[in-house]
């Protein structure tokens, strides 16, 4: 069901491990408008690879900074995060997935995930090929040639996940990209992603502040405190990541207890 | 609708030419009319004005107004891009640029002319440098202010300096672009009449300029029609092929 990690046996897979997310004692202060404000830590973490973590807090508890640090635009004030052994850089190593869909507008559909896949150096013939691989992945048929403003806001945001998934990167990041949809795409693009990252099994931080979201698409959540954002609850989600059905899983009475326990977290680290 | 306005507008022109009696002050409809036809033929042995058909000097005119604004246009995208892009330059080099659009076409054209002689050469300097400020400005403008979550997306995939400029900067300022394009051509438009003062003919300027002297008020009308006419033309031309490049104007 859940525990907490193994301390002593994250770090130790982590140093070996290409793919894996370290931060080490990561604080970050910005400048505002009143004088410097500490976003941030300090926090500790390792995710080991294949871990689909997500962070879920309040709304201004870090938790969209920390995942900016991990993607590399932004270093932090103290300590180090580490992707895949070194300094996180843009573009490199990691496919990133933000609340807003981002699609290029003067490029179609297609155009939009060939592009991904043109920076990630894949050659012309197999880009043709890939692009519509990608998007059947994500759900999405015969669209390649429409545009952008042609496809409702979950197919977009779609597209978006397509096009971070194109560079085959070890490293999936999402800043809460399911926020902006209604409640009914938000679910069918829940369950999707958890589909393909079943699939992918790939190292995966997802940032959330919802609750449900969080217990349903995570193999480990980490709670965040409000303001500067330090870890309040760190667990392992022992439930099934293959071979059963959304319905099923929310049905499970772990499911329902394991979804009590970070709400509660989540409320009393945001008072 | 339009036509209607059109023919209202015709009727007026008529009404103020013979409230006025005076053809050398306001020539009637008629008159210029009847120039359209003596200067679209030969007449007496006599070819068009001054040699040449309203057709020749009108075309010559738009080949001038043409490539002076192709060549303003060219520099002013450099010109914006850099400036849009290099804080340090833009701080040293946007006044330049105000200060040169602030100046009327006919001041530096004097100084044309001693540079390049009366021949094409500072008729086309002239219409580039008429027509390279909005660009640059409007270039500049979008440039500056490309929208950063895009480069950032950009980047996140991967996208080298280069790449950032080629596939979402110059993109997403293309609308703005497009604009500073129409303004520069306006621009040019109204700098060929300034251009054509020295050895303008064959030009649709020139021509009314020698008309002018002459008291051939009647042609110095049919020029600005023409040059009018066709200036809307062209912007028409214009927005059509905006409409076609950037099908996403306004969708984002």
């Amino acid at each position: 069901m859940s525990s907490r990690p193994d301390p002593a046996a994250a770090p130790a897979v982590a140093d070996e491990d290409a793919a894996a997310v370290r931060l080490h004692e990561v604080g970050h202060v910005y400048d505002g408008a009143g004088g410097p404000v500490a976003a941030l830590g300090p926090i500790s973490l390792t995710v080991p690879s294949g871990t689909f973590l997500v962070l879920v807090g309040a709304s201004g508890c870090g938790k969209s900074t920390l995942l900016r640090l991990v993607a590399g635009f932004e270093k932090p004030t103290s300590g180090t995060v580490l992707t895949g052994g070194a300094e996180p850089v843009p573009g490199r190593g990691a496919g990133i997935v933000f609340q807003q869909p981002r699609l290029f507008p003067w490029k179609t559909v297609g155009g939009n995930v060939e592009l991904a896949l043109r920076y990630a150096g894949v050659p012309r013939a197999e880009r043709a090929r890939r692009v519509p691989e990608l998007l059947e992945r994500v759900g999405l048929h015969d669209v390649a040639d429409r545009r952008i403003w042609q496809i409702s806001g979950g197919q977009q945001q779609r597209v978006a996940i397509a096009r971070a998934l194109a560079g085959d990167d070890p490293l999936l990041l999402l800043d809460e990209p399911f926020a902006a949809l209604d409640a009914l795409t938000r679910e069918r693009l829940q369950e999707d992603l958890r589909r393909v990252s079943a699939q992918t099994g790939r190292t995966s931080v997802f940032v959330t502040h919802s609750v449900e979201e969080a217990v349903f698409l995570g193999s480990r959540v980490v709670v965040l405190t409000r303001r500067p954002g330090r870890i309040a609850l760190d667990l392992e989600v022992g439930l099934p990541r293959t071979g059963i059905e959304p319905d099923e899983l929310r049905a499970l009475p772990e499911y329902a207890a394991l979804r009590a326990e970070v709400g509660h977290a989540v409320r009393a680290a945001a008072a | 609708m339009r036509v209607l306005s059109l023919l209202a507008l015709l009727a007026l022109w008529q009404l103020a030419a013979a409230a006025a009696g005076n053809p050398s002050f306001v020539p009637a409809p008629r008159a210029v009319w009847d120039q359209l036809v003596l200067l679209s033929t030969t007449h007496d042995g006599v070819r068009g004005y001054s040699g040449h058909l309203l057709a020749e000097h009108l075309g010559i005119s738009l080949r001038r107004i043409l490539v002076g604004s192709a060549l303003g246009v060219a520099a002013g995208l450099v010109i914006g891009v850099v400036l849009g892009a290099v804080p340090w330059i833009r701080l040293v080099a946007e006044p330049v640029v105000t200060f040169v659009r602030a100046l009327p076409p006919l001041a530096y054209f004097s100084l044309l002319i001693i540079w390049f002689g009366i021949d094409e050469t500072p008729k086309l300097w002239l219409l580039a440098i008429a027509a390279l400020p909005p660009v640059a400005v409007a270039t500049a403008a979008a440039v500056h202010g490309a929208p950063t979550g895009l480069v950032e997306a950009a980047r996140a995939l991967g996208a080298s300096r280069w790449n950032v400029i080629r596939d979402v900067v110059l993109p997403s300022a293309l609308p703005e672009i497009f604009t500073g394009v129409r303004l520069a051509v306006g621009v040019a438009y109204s700098s060929v009449v300034a251009a054509e003062t020295v050895n303008g003919v064959p030009g649709i300027g020139g021509m009314v300029r020698d008309a002018q002297r002459y008291l051939q008020t009647d042609v110095v009308v049919l020029g600005l029609l023409a040059i009018g006419l066709s200036g809307l033309l062209i912007d028409g031309l214009l927005r059509a092929a905006e409409t076609r490049l950037i099908p996403w104007r306004g969708r984002t």
